[in-house]
């Protein structure tokens, strides 16, 4: 039988980083084929490459047997080659159908946007989805957009379909619904090509799966015979122990937030009426479908945002409801952002610079006149160090250049240098491969072990059942139930959709 | 279901895919991680070349000789005295406003306002010497304090604007100005018209009113222009406050989240740059024109910006540029004289000059190479 597709001996680097060195890869018609790894082992770059968006420095590249060079994504469609990219590629403001008009790959406007909805619709009532053609990109949720862009590139022409990472962000439900919709697709004749990190993806969907580490392809193996295991194995390297909860009996309670309102900035208020505690020497853990309220509740407790009602206590210094940033600081708040680049970091600065803002204020660093960069160098390559940062050439490189896992350790570093009594963290392993998935959560357990309360934000409910010792389920803006750990998966799930 | 999609089968491969033997090279896109300072250099170097080479073509084009263009701009600005003078001489309000602009771009505050605080630092001055406020000894540093003042408490207004009521300031600053014209035209033609001439300025600064010469021909102005970038420079450069700005102009979201006094960092920093730019109104009231005039403020507004970007908002490097132009300033004026050549060619070339830089930044970010 002759592959689908096929990539051989690509390669690719960046600026000097070799991102891809001769990698292999072989999808046939007719299966689901997983693309495992870590992040920065080269899945993604390599079917971009596949996708015609990278032009590759070496290697070859085969679509049912015949060799193809591709100078462009729209040659890549040409040869019925479609990809689902992590990003959407979607213009927010026009409607899906518009945005199906605006992808078809040879530009044929004539038939209008009519035939364009008829074509959607017809799609979608084959695949299951139920999508207005008409509605409007942005008012749609993340899992219908990307219902969105598998109907694009389907109606495009593509057979040979990429998805990379669809599942990072949906729900545990709307995950399984995708991933069915992908084995029907391979059955009726698609070759899939399913980039992830998961492992349970990979055992539980897919018919082989090509395991890659540091940009090359590393095994093939059939998924059906393989275990979680072996594919950890494969992909790090080593084998990584889940990080786990130690019982210990929590202290006093440490924050108390009671009747908590906040609004978004375009003044829709998102959270109604937030109320729990969180002990010494606790996890708290909040789980819920994303969109109920955790953004606004994060911002509202770290000081990034005023609170509209209700209020929160700390122990020892009483009533701290509205007090900005830097005070919450002082006070020994740390936060650590769910968006790394967005609220953690500044990206155009340096790793030293970044270590070191969280401290210039209480003089660690140097006078109002004088910064110290002796000591914030030193300072910071101690902490790079103790953390395990990795990827930091030089103390003045930008922080914009490390990777998802270590910039997320690089904030840690900076929130945990000044031991803080409350450490906020929202999505704290989103899109971290497992090993620095499981250094993030060893860190907070650590933390806890020290006597910090923690409230743990996610959406990920596993990282929420395993590490929290209480779990309150957030719907619309309030605790709606919690459960004391060991929490029923079940259950917390039940309140997490039927409260919503 | 997929193969009967809406589309027909692709057309043979050969018109979209090519044969790996009949491809031709390409160059071939990649952005770059970081790029050394040399190359940084070379880059702008290059493109202030190309800047400079498309400027020289217009002006041969406009009917100067290619040999008058480089007596005027190299050999009569190395060699004649007196020309190396007034280049500084026209330096040092040009320091100022490129400081000044460089101050507020720091924290992403687009101060497009300068010439309005040009000119109520002109005001303030004047209207110390034209009171007669205060000693003689210290009327000079008086006339000096208030116009800085004056500059701060005008750009005030859009900065309140701002942070208060997050309206853009790049429309507040610049529409500030015509307000600040009209009053300077107002007391020009009015009240402060000069009653010797009946010219619309104010009468002539007495002697202890204007910035003194220090000896070889160089006015105290460039030394103060001098001092002040030295201390922006350090400023900027080594205190907290500087490290501040760092992550106000990077990040400002994120700057709120560690607890980076966001707003008073931008505050100062818009104070500044305020002060400065009317520093720069007062440097050419007492030093260059010794009175108020109705335009003596006019270009700076744009140089200010021009100067801030061409030095990456880096205090030094503002200073060397604001010779630079002043070179073109002075040289552009002589054309005037001896060619007719508009002072807007000067304007013209100074935008050349940003948009080839401006575009050098794509070289910058990316690098180049030919794929077989």
């Amino acid at each position: 039988m002759v592959a689908a597709l096929k990539l051989v001996g690509v390669r690719k680097s960046f600026d000097g980083f070799l991102a891809l060195d001769d990698a292999d890869f072989e999808a046939n018609t007719g299966e689901v084929h997983a693309l495992l790894g870590e992040n920065g082992a080269g899945k993604s770059s390599l079917m971009n490459v596949a996708a015609g968006l990278y032009t590759a420095e070496a290697g070859r590249l085969f679509v049912d047997g015949q060799e193809v060079v591709l100078s462009g994504p729209r040659d890549a469609m040409a040869c019925r080659i479609g990809m689902v990219h992590q990003e959407f590629k979607l213009v927010k403001p026009f409607t899906v159908a518009e945005n199906v008009l605006l992808a078809n790959w040879r530009g044929r406007f004539a038939p209008g946007l009519r035939e364009v909805e008829r074509q959607i619709k017809t799609q979608a009532a084959e695949l299951g989805f139920a999508i207005d053609p008409r509605s409007r990109v942005d008012e749609l949720s993340i899992a219908e957009r990307q219902r969105v862009e598998i109907i694009k590139v389907l109606l495009a022409g593509a057979r040979i379909l990429i998805l990379d990472e669809p599942t990072a962000v949906l729900t545990d439900e709307e995950a399984v619904r995708l991933l069915t919709t992908v084995r029907t697709l391979a059955a009726r004749g698609a070759a899939v090509v399913l980039v992830t990190h998961k492992l349970g993806e990979v055992t539980a969907f897919t018919d082989r799966v090509t395991v890659m580490r540091n940009g090359r392809a590393v095994a093939v193996l059939d998924s059906r015979s393989t275990t979680a295991n072996e594919l950890t194995q494969l992909a790090v390297g080593t084998t990584v122990a889940q990080p786990r909860r130690a019982s210990s009996p929590p202290g006093a309670p440490v924050m108390t937030v009671k009747g908590l309102r906040a609004a978004r900035a375009d003044g829709h208020v998102t959270v109604t009426d937030a109320t729990f505690h969180v002990r010494a020497g606790e996890i708290y853990g909040i789980a819920g479908v994303g969109g109920n309220g955790q953004t606004e509740l994060v911002e509202a407790l770290t000081g990034v945002r005023a609170p509209l009602a209700g209020s929160v206590e700390l122990d020892g210094t009483g009533d701290t409801t509205g007090s900005p940033a830097e005070a919450l600081r002082d006070l020994g708040v740390a936060s650590i952002p769910a968006d790394r680049f967005g609220y953690g970091l500044a990206g155009g600065l340096s790793v030293a610079d970044n270590f070191c803002v969280g401290q210039m204020h209480n003089g660690c660093y140097g006078t109002w006149l004088r910064t110290d960069s002796v000591a914030m160098r030193k300072a910071t390559g101690r902490a790079v160090g103790e953390f395990d940062v990795q990827g930091v050439r030089n103390l003045r490189q930008k922080a914009a250049l490390l990777s998802g896992g270590n910039a997320q350790k690089l904030i840690i570093a900076r929130e945990f240098s000044r031991d803080p009594k409350v450490i906020i963290a929202h999505s704290p392993s989103r899109g971290l491969d497992v090993r620095a998935c499981a250094a993030v959560q060893e860190r907070l357990l650590s933390a806890r072990a020290g006597g910090a309360a923690i409230v743990l934000i996610s959406d990920d409910l596993d990282e929420v059942l395993n590490l929290s010792d209480r779990i309150g389920v957030m719907t619309r803006g309030r605790i709606a139930a919690e459960f004391a750990a060991p929490a029923d998966r079940q259950a917390v799930g039940r309140v997490m959709v039927h409260h919503a | 279901m997929l193969e009967q999609a809406a589309h027909p089968a692709p057309p043979p491969l050969s018109l979209t895919g090519r044969p790996h033997a009949l491809r031709l090279g390409r160059i071939n896109l990649e952005v770059r991680q970081s790029i050394p300072a040399w190359r940084q250099a070379l880059i702008l170097a290059g493109a202030v070349i190309a800047g400079m080479a498309i400027s020289a073509a217009l002006l041969i084009a406009a009917g100067v000789k290619p040999r008058a263009l480089l007596d005027e701009f190299v050999v009569e600005t190395l060699t004649d005295s007196e020309n190396l003078h007034s280049i500084l001489f026209q330096a040092a309000p040009l320091i100022f406003v490129g400081v000044g602009a460089a101050v507020a771009f720091r924290v992403r505050f687009w101060n497009l306002g300068i010439e309005g605080q040009m000119i109520w630092g002109g005001i303030a001055a004047t209207f110390i010497a034209f009171y007669e406020i205060g000693p003689p000894v210290t009327r000079l540093a008086l006339m000096m304090l208030s116009a800085a003042l004056a500059g701060m408490a005008w750009i005030m207004i859009p900065t309140w604007l701002r942070l208060r009521l997050r309206v853009n300031e790049i429309i507040t600053t610049l529409l500030l100005n015509y307000v600040a014209l009209n009053f300077l035209l107002h007391l020009v033609y009015g009240p402060w018209l000069d009653p010797k001439d009946a010219f619309p300025h104010s009468p002539q600064f007495h002697s202890y009113e204007r910035l003194p010469e220090i000896g070889w021909g160089l006015s105290s102005a460039l030394v103060m222009a001098l001092v002040f970038t030295a201390l922006a420079a350090w400023l900027v450069q080594s205190t907290r406050f500087g490290f501040y700005t760092r992550f106000v102009h990077d990040n400002p979201r994120m700057a709120l989240a560690v607890g980076v006094p966001i707003k008073a960092v931008m505050l100062i920093s818009v104070l500044l740059s305020g002060g400065l730019s009317a520093l720069a109104g007062f440097v050419i009231a007492t030093a260059q024109e010794g009175r108020l005039t109705q335009s003596f403020f006019e270009g700076y507004g744009f140089s200010g910006i021009l100067i801030a970007f061409l030095a990456r908002n880096n205090p030094i490097a503002a200073m060397i540029v604001a010779v630079l132009v002043a070179v073109l300033f002075v040289s552009g004026r002589s054309l005037q004289v001896f060619y007719q050549i508009p002072f807007a060619m000067v304007q013209l070339i100074q935008a050349i000059i940003v948009i080839c830089v401006a575009a050098s930044e794509f070289l910058m970010r990316h690098r180049l190479h030919w794929v077989r």
